[in-house]
């Protein structure tokens, strides 16, 4: 049995790195929600921000938090892009879900594969002047990076709340979410709000990547497993919520921590697929749709 | 389309000339490459094609069928190694084991729909290779070694040729054969609207278990017998997650509606890509980069695939000038 200190180490570490997950998902549940569309390579271009953000502390010395500025309106961009190239397959397939499937596929290996020649498979690690010290409570260490990344991670999803829930064209977005044709009738351009979804979708997708570079190394591959994690808190938290996502975030967070905890590592991705698998079953609108 | 061919119709000389030719074709003393790469390209029709039955007539994005071609080669295996049983008997038991975790794992999940479906899928292909990386049983991360035919390479190349050979053939016909009945009728149903089939009176539950584990039972045996050729399998070589897509990618290419969609599709991704790759040497990467916008190229401009693009192109125009009814 792990000892009190080991659990409250599972848990606290379970949670930051919840938040980063969090952050990941909130985006491509956006887009899977708006338009369902099922992203696949929404975690490839996180991985690009991530890389961007190693580059830039590598060769400049720039903060990983200041190179979000350069990194979101970049992958805004790739965001009003891969949305002119779904627009066209929407023209022309039947049924846009399995369609997308297999575009963002394309996509999915295209981007994988240029940082791969771009940034070799070696594994990165985002190394700033605070990686390795940590703060303490009681025995339990928060490692720095860490609570930059959550807090970087909860800061981004208070952002994409407030714009859903505050702001004309956040409120058009869902609008088109909920109802296409009605949205089109109330003199919403649907096209463009689709658009800036994506956008928004792929910027937060970037703030992510940079959350889950500064926990974790990194490398052109490792993309995959954090798609897997994000359909696991998207199906959690309900298609399309933002609120979803994060709790979801969370509690998944909470749950890798504290299966780590019990069970050798490998078994943890069995433990998620297999509950991913049952939750599907049980209730698949998510556990916070209403 | 369906029409049916006597035994004279001059429409069988075409095809029965070439299924003749892919039979004798070893007699003509080719490189054990050659061999090889038409190997590879049979396992991908026969994988294709069974994809097809649910992936394609009844609209249920799977991707998890890599788990069942794991699945069959992991029993051949283990029975090769253990028991000393030849895998071209074998392989049909590991076909029914791959149907069986089929049926376990259809029964519940083919009521989820479109996206959920897929994701469903997706999740049991990525726990395969956790589950066999993790026991003693299956190798562990070491994988498995299995001794080969006891003759020289190239025989030992033939024989599988041939067999996989037949395998493809009997799959590609059975599908072509199921299309025109009841079965392939009503998954074709379910694919259009499946509300409306079931309204109809089509038993949509049945006609997608009876598909889904049809086609895990041919991946099992494919993957049975491929293990075999391969003679070392690894939860990375069976169980690869690309491998489960690429089936996916060739059945879109071709045309996922149609029996020779798979075949078509198998056949000119498998081609590219030896040739971005051995032939123009292209690195691997370049080689994918390449093939990635194909897929996506095919996608946006022929999201039905490759043969209804062309069938589209070739249909003659209807209500012309002469057809129109003189009022």
């Amino acid at each position: 049995m792990p000892s009190s200190v080991e659990i409250g180490q599972a848990i606290l570490s379970g949670l930051l790195l919840g938040g980063a997950y969090a952050v990941l998902s909130a985006g491509f549940s956006l887009t899977w929600g708006v338009t369902k569309v099922i992203n696949l390579s929404h975690t490839v271009f996180a991985l690009v921000g991530s890389y961007i953000a190693f580059w830039l502390l590598r060769f400049l010395g720039v903060e990983p938090i200041l190179s979000l500025v350069i990194i979101i309106p970049l992958l805004f961009l790739c965001g009003l892009a891969m949305h002119g190239i779904i627009k066209q397959t929407a023209k022309r397939a039947k049924e846009i879900t399995p369609a997308s499937l297999v575009l963002t596929f394309g996509l999915f290996i295209v981007t994988e594969n240029i940082l791969l020649i771009t940034c070799k498979a070696d594994p990165r690690l985002i190394t700033t002047s605070y990686s390795g010290k940590a703060l303490f409570l009681d025995k339990v260490a928060l490692p720095i990076s860490s609570l930059i990344s959550f807090a970087l991670a909860a800061v981004t999803i208070a952002a994409l709340y407030l714009f859903l829930h505050y702001t004309y064209t956040g409120k058009a977005v869902q609008a088109v979410w909920q109802d296409k044709a009605g949205a089109m009738l109330s003199g919403i351009d649907t096209s463009r709000v689709t658009a800036i979804t994506y956008g928004v979708a792929l910027a937060s997708a970037g703030v992510g990547g940079v959350c889950m570079g500064l926990i974790y190394a990194i490398d052109p591959t490792i993309h995959l497993s954090w798609l897997i994690f994000i359909f696991l808190v998207t199906v959690l938290g309900g298609v399309g919520s933002i609120i979803g996502a994060a709790i979801a975030g969370l509690l998944m967070g909470l749950v890798i921590g504290l299966t780590g905890a019990f069970l050798p590592y490998a078994w943890v991705n069995l433990v998620l697929f297999i509950s991913l698998i049952i939750l599907l079953l049980v209730r698949p609108q998510g556990l916070f749709q209403r | 389309m369906m029409k049916k061919l006597k035994s004279g119709d001059p429409k069988l000389i075409v095809p029965t000339v070439v299924i003749a030719f892919l039979f004798l074709f070893p007699l003509m003393k080719p490189s054990i490459y050659f061999l090889s790469f038409l190997f590879t390209l049979f396992t991908y029709i026969a994988l294709s094609e069974s994809w097809n039955l649910i992936g394609g007539y009844a609209g249920y994005l799977s991707f998890g069928h890599v788990a069942f071609f794991g699945v069959g080669a992991y029993t051949t295996a283990l029975l090769l190694i253990h028991f000393g049983l030849s895998p071209f008997y074998t392989c049909f038991f590991g076909g029914i084991l791959a149907a069986i975790l089929a049926a376990i794992f259809g029964y519940p999940c083919l009521r989820l729909r479109g996206g959920y479906f897929a994701i469903a899928s997706f999740c049991m292909a990525l726990a395969m290779p956790v589950i066999t990386r993790n026991l003693d049983i299956t190798g562990a991360a070491t994988g498995l070694w299995m001794s080969m035919l006891p003759f020289n390479i190239f025989t030992n190349r033939m024989i599988f040729y041939e067999v996989m050979l037949t395998i493809a053939l009997i799959v590609v016909l059975v599908v072509r054969h199921i299309e025109g009945t009841k079965l392939g009728l009503g998954l074709k149903a379910i694919g259009e609207d499946e509300e409306t089939a079931e309204i109809v009176g089509i038993n949509t539950t049945k006609l997608k278990m009876t598909a889904f584990v049809a086609s895990a039972f041919v991946a099992g045996i494919v993957g049975g017998i491929y293990a075999y050729y391969r003679t070392y399998i690894h939860p990375s070589i069976v169980f690869d997650v690309f491998m489960t897509l690429i089936i996916v990618y060739m059945a879109f290419f071709g045309g996922c509606k149609s029996w020779w969609g798979p075949v078509i599709g198998a056949a000119v991704i498998t081609i590219v890509n030896e040739a971005l790759t051995a032939f123009l040497g292209m690195p691997g990467e370049l080689a994918r980069i390449v093939f990635g916008l194909t897929l996506m190229l095919v996608i946006i401009f022929m999201p039905e695939g490759i043969i209804f693009f062309i069938r589209k192109r070739r249909a003659p125009k209807k209500g012309g000038f002469a057809s129109q009814p003189k009022v």
